[in-house]
């Protein structure tokens, strides 16, 4: 290999960045083991000052890392494996940021960065906390960069490098060739469904709460570490709550991102991959409720621990399943293995191993309670709802898991056959218990509640969530099935329950704000989901299909839910009068313009608005289409091209256009040549045509006859189907004895004709041109209405900005020296510090 | 005992009911002979058989679309989907039905296919002989 003397290869970059991947591994294990021994030997200042060092040393080689990369994907360095499998010339440029992000090594680098950043705040604010708590996640940091490394040590590949290049990444003869950059005329391109602007701010996000999760990870174990049992939960609750924020916005970006440009025409469809990122958000928010009841009782504290805890290794596990290839068929849109099957295992155990033994060589000294909780308060409600969104993590985690039970146990268990009425089948009885969770935890005070009071409030609650049920089943249309009335019953309590205490919450009680605020959000995320998902109807159902579907009637399955639709023909859908009016090109898209008019009883038009579903046709013939959504305020209308007629075109006959020069006659197809007489009728293609006269004395345009010169015209006169006439007289000159013809052309027919040569006796020879019909256009689509779907986004703004103003809130109570009540204060067994 | 213990212990018996229930709710990966034994739907994973033709035709049925496929064991069955040709078919290199048998169809109700997507797959276009 290396005796050819490669041409146009730079070569520095990508050094400099696998420079930067050795170093910030080497700088992460550094600063681990120096915060390690910092933490042991507290006196002693140098461990602390090399670990930091080391810490900004790994700070600048993750951002060196990222802009070798980035300069890389930017110029179109192509003989680097990263640049070429995910970008192309011509991707914009925000699609460059998102291309970075769309293999496992820039997803792994996101990450490292996002827990760089949050290190910084570690180091700046975490007082006695930095050292314990930066030496788990520089640990985590280690093995985040032996990802990237892509070296080999004892014949086993230890990550990969996203600076490898091409020619070393793949066997291919045209690497001999010392010239072969030349010949790569451009990258594999982007995966189209990548290309939408969500993607460019949802991995992001995701990547900043899965990595801000490692932080109260970190404090957990630095509590448990250095027994400062207590102490480490205040600064851990302010951290799980970003978390959970952060996480949760990602989340939903993620199912934005689903509705807008997937195809498959939902925002939740209870894939793997969804599910992987689901799972720790379920537990760490568990955590936050379980640490609140905890400083607020002294009850819980192993639980609290142990979801804290059990998060950050449901986020490796999250990683595991996404990044091993294990899901395989199971997920449309898992990573490939990228060889790190067994790394991503290490990780796992090891992060698992950490904890296992912190928890257990501890257990006994951990703070219990020995008292009962009441019934009638608010700490034991808090514990119920922490356990069933344990619970219905635990359905997630096994159903979902199924491919990895077949890979350890040798089984061949396929998934559920239709997994989102399988998941919502469980989740929804979990929702309503913890929405009712939700909202009678609110009506319950910490240790003891007076029960009468309670009741009364619970009562009034429950008699307005009932009526405004009652109410909003009516409107959207949910009444038929129990569970949904249930469910949103449910959601319903808990908002009128937690408006209730946001009330208060004006009045003066601001502290309670925050939780209310994220639990109405959630409350109503829920309702949105649930009618969107209930009611959500195609609306493109093939009624006026005159054939049906061989063999679907019978069974009574679903009818046909795709809709064909030829240019300019109106066809009815629903209430909308639909037609395609065409398309336009904006490469590598096409967009298919769909008008949707609404009429009122007299035919006027009421409304009328236009939707451009978009398919993206690349060389390999891959039709990848993308949604157009209306949005009105209580539904949305949603349409996706399923099939095209340009694209099979365009997919097809690409070749066959390639010509040189002009001919006029080009476009035609072979002519036909006939002899005709006056009278004569010709049938072509759409009408016919009738010979009328034949003219000896026509002339010529510019061009005087000359003696001895004989002109003939042809008079005809063209019908068509339609009943427009033409005329068209094609002319043939006898000069000299040599003949010359003048065609005639019908464009509007698509018709030439040439008058060719004059058999005596017998009649005038005539071509016929014909051009071939232009195909049709004609697209086949798909049209779903999603009701009262802005429920949904709403519900998930609203809950970001509740836990926003929670950490605003639980940020302040840090800041604040002593503890607010500080003679209530629990009694707790177990070491104080 | 704790409430809290006591509330614990029903949890996880719930939790483990529940475990068992996914099992029984998740299907198995069959043939086109299981198939024909069962009323139930199940997935059966196959090959697209790339000679015999795809029918779809949208102009006259945007709903039907038809193809032969090969199970695992070799069994051949034409299968009936009720839906448009999903992209990208011809390419696919495996194929995972969900459906059930009706007479010697198999009827389809979802599609999953692995494709050599140009995504995943290292294969280098090369520039016609541009070498100056």
């Amino acid at each position: 290999m290396d005796s050819i003397q490669y041409i146009g290869e730079s070569l520095l970059p990508g050094r400099i960045g696998q420079f930067f991947v050795v170093l910030a591994f080497g700088t992460a294990l550094l600063s681990c083991i120096s915060y390690f021994y910092a933490t042991k030997y507290k006196d002693e200042q140098s461990w602390q000052k090399i670990a930091r060092i080391a810490f900004w040393i790994n700070l600048i080689a993750v951002v060196g890392i990222g802009s070798s990369l980035y300069y890389i994907i930017y110029n179109h360095l192509f003989e680097y494996h990263y640049a070429w499998g995910h970008s192309s010339r011509a991707l914009p440029f925000y699609y460059i940021v998102s291309s970075f992000w769309e293999g496992q090594e820039g997803s792994f680098w996101l990450w490292m960065f996002w827990q760089s950043v949050l290190s910084v705040v570690v180091l700046f604010r975490g007082k006695n906390w930095e050292s314990p708590v930066m030496t788990t996640v520089m640990l985590c940091q280690v093995v985040l960069a032996s990802m990237l490394l892509g070296v080999e040590v004892f014949g086993e590949r230890i990550g990969s490098s996203p600076f490898i290049l091409l020619r070393e990444a793949l066997q291919i003869p045209i690497f001999s060739d010392p010239n072969y950059l030349a010949m790569i005329a451009d990258g594999n391109g982007l995966n189209p469904l990548l290309q939408n602007y969500w993607m460019v701010i949802h991995p992001p996000t995701l990547f900043l709460g899965f990595a801000s999760m490692v932080i109260p990870f970190g404090y957990a174990i630095a509590g448990l570490w250095q027994r400062k049992y207590q102490e480490w939960l205040k600064p851990a609750l302010p951290w799980s709550l970003f978390a959970v924020m952060v996480l949760g916005a990602g989340i939903i970006m993620g199912s934005f991102w689903a509705y807008e440009a997937l195809n498959f025409g939902g925002f939740w469809a209870w894939d793997p991959v969804e599910n992987a990122s689901i799972i720790p958000w379920f537990t760490l928010i568990a955590a936050v409720h379980v640490i609140i009841a905890y400083k607020n009782s002294g009850h819980s504290y192993f639980a609290a621990t142990f979801l804290v805890l059990i998060s950050f290794v449901l986020v490796i596990y999250a990683s595991f399943l996404t990044r091993s290839g294990i899901l395989g068929e199971t997920s449309v849109h898992s990573f490939t293995d990228l060889g790190m099957f067994w790394q991503l295992i290490v990780f796992n155990l090891l992060f698992l191993a950490i904890m296992l033994y912190f928890l257990i060589s501890r257990y006994k000294e951990l703070p219990k309670s020995k008292k009962d909780e009441d019934i009638y308060s608010r700490e034991f409600w808090l514990f119920i709802g922490a356990l069933i969104l344990v619970v219905a993590c635990v359905q997630i985690i096994a159903s979902t898991s199924i491919p990895v039970f077949n890979a350890v146990f040798g089984t061949k268990v396929a998934p559920p056959v239709d997994p989102i009425a399988h998941y919502n089948k469980w989740q929804a009885a979990f929702a309503v218990l913890v929405l009712i969770l939700s909202a009678v935890a609110q009506f319950l005070k910490y240790r003891r509640t007076d029960t009468k009071l309670f009741y009364i409030r619970l009562g009034v609650s429950f008699v307005v969530a009932a009526i405004l049920t009652a109410v909003f089943v009516y409107v959207t249309d949910v009444y038929h099935n129990f569970m949904y009335i249930l469910l949103t019953l449910a959601a319903m309590f808990a908002l009128v329950a937690n408006a209730r205490v946001l009330g208060d919450a004006v009045q003066g009680k601001w502290k309670l704000a925050g939780s209310s605020v994220a639990h109405i959000g959630f409350a109503l995320l829920l309702l949105g989901a649930l009618v969107a998902a209930a009611t959500n109807k195609v609306v493109s159902i093939n009624s006026t299909g005159a054939i049906p579907v061989q063999g679907f009637e019978e069974t009574s399955e679903k009818a046909g839910e795709n809709l064909f639709l030829n240019i300019d023909e109106p066809k009815q859908m629903g209430d909308y009068t639909i037609t395609y009016v065409g398309d336009s090109v904006e490469k590598p898209n096409i967009y298919y313009k769909i008008n949707f008019e609404r009429r009122d009883a007299n035919g006027k038009v009421t409304e009328s608005f236009q939707l451009t579903p978009n398919a993206q046709v690349n060389e390999k013939m891959n039709l990848i289409s993308s949604p157009s959504t209306h949005h009105y305020l209580t539904r949305d209308i949603y349409t996706i091209i399923t099939s095209a007629a340009r694209l099979s075109m365009d997919m097809f006959n690409e070749d066959e256009h390639v010509h040189e020069g002009h001919d006029p006659l080009e476009d035609y197809e072979e002519p036909s040549t006939e002899l005709v007489s006056i009278g004569d009728t010709l049938r072509y293609r759409n009408g016919f045509v009738i010979v009328k006269a034949v003219n000896r004395n026509a002339t010529l345009q510019n061009m005087p006859l000359e003696e001895g010169d004989l002109l003939f015209s042809l008079n005809l006169e063209v019908h068509s189907a339609k009943g427009e006439v033409y005329d068209a007289s094609p002319k043939l000159l006898i000069k000299n004895g040599n003949t010359f013809d003048f065609g005639h052309s019908v464009d509007d027919q698509g018709l030439r004709f040439r008058f060719t040569k004059v058999v005596p006796n017998e009649g005038m020879e005539l071509m016929i041109y014909q051009k071939p019909l232009p195909e049709k256009k004609w697209i086949v689509m798909k049209a779903i209405e999603f009701p009262y779907i802005n429920f949904f986004w709403c519900g998930t703004i609203i809950m970001t900005v509740g836990f926003f103003m929670s950490i605003f809130r639980r940020n302040k109570e840090l800041k604040m020296k002593e503890p607010v009540r500080k003679t209530s204060r629990p009694k707790l067994k177990g070491t104080e510090v | 005992m704790k409430k809290s213990s006591i509330v614990g212990i029903i949890i996880i018996a719930v939790a483990i009911a529940m475990i068992i229930s996914i099992y029984t709710d998740s299907s198995t990966y069959a043939s086109f002979t299981d198939a024909t034994k069962t009323e139930a739907e199940i997935h059966v994973v196959g090959q697209l058989n790339k000679e015999k033709t795809l029918y779809y035709d949208p102009v006259q049925n945007a709903n039907y679309f038809a193809f032969y496929m090969k199970d695992n064991e070799g069994t051949e069955c034409k299968v009936v989907f009720n839906g448009s040709k999903p992209q990208d078919f011809e390419r696919s290199e495996q194929i995972v039905l969900t459906g059930k048998m009706v007479g010697k169809e198999f009827h389809a109700t979802k599609i999953l296919m692995k494709c050599p997507s140009k995504y995943n797959e290292d294969q280098v276009e090369i520039k016609a002989a541009s070498v100056s």
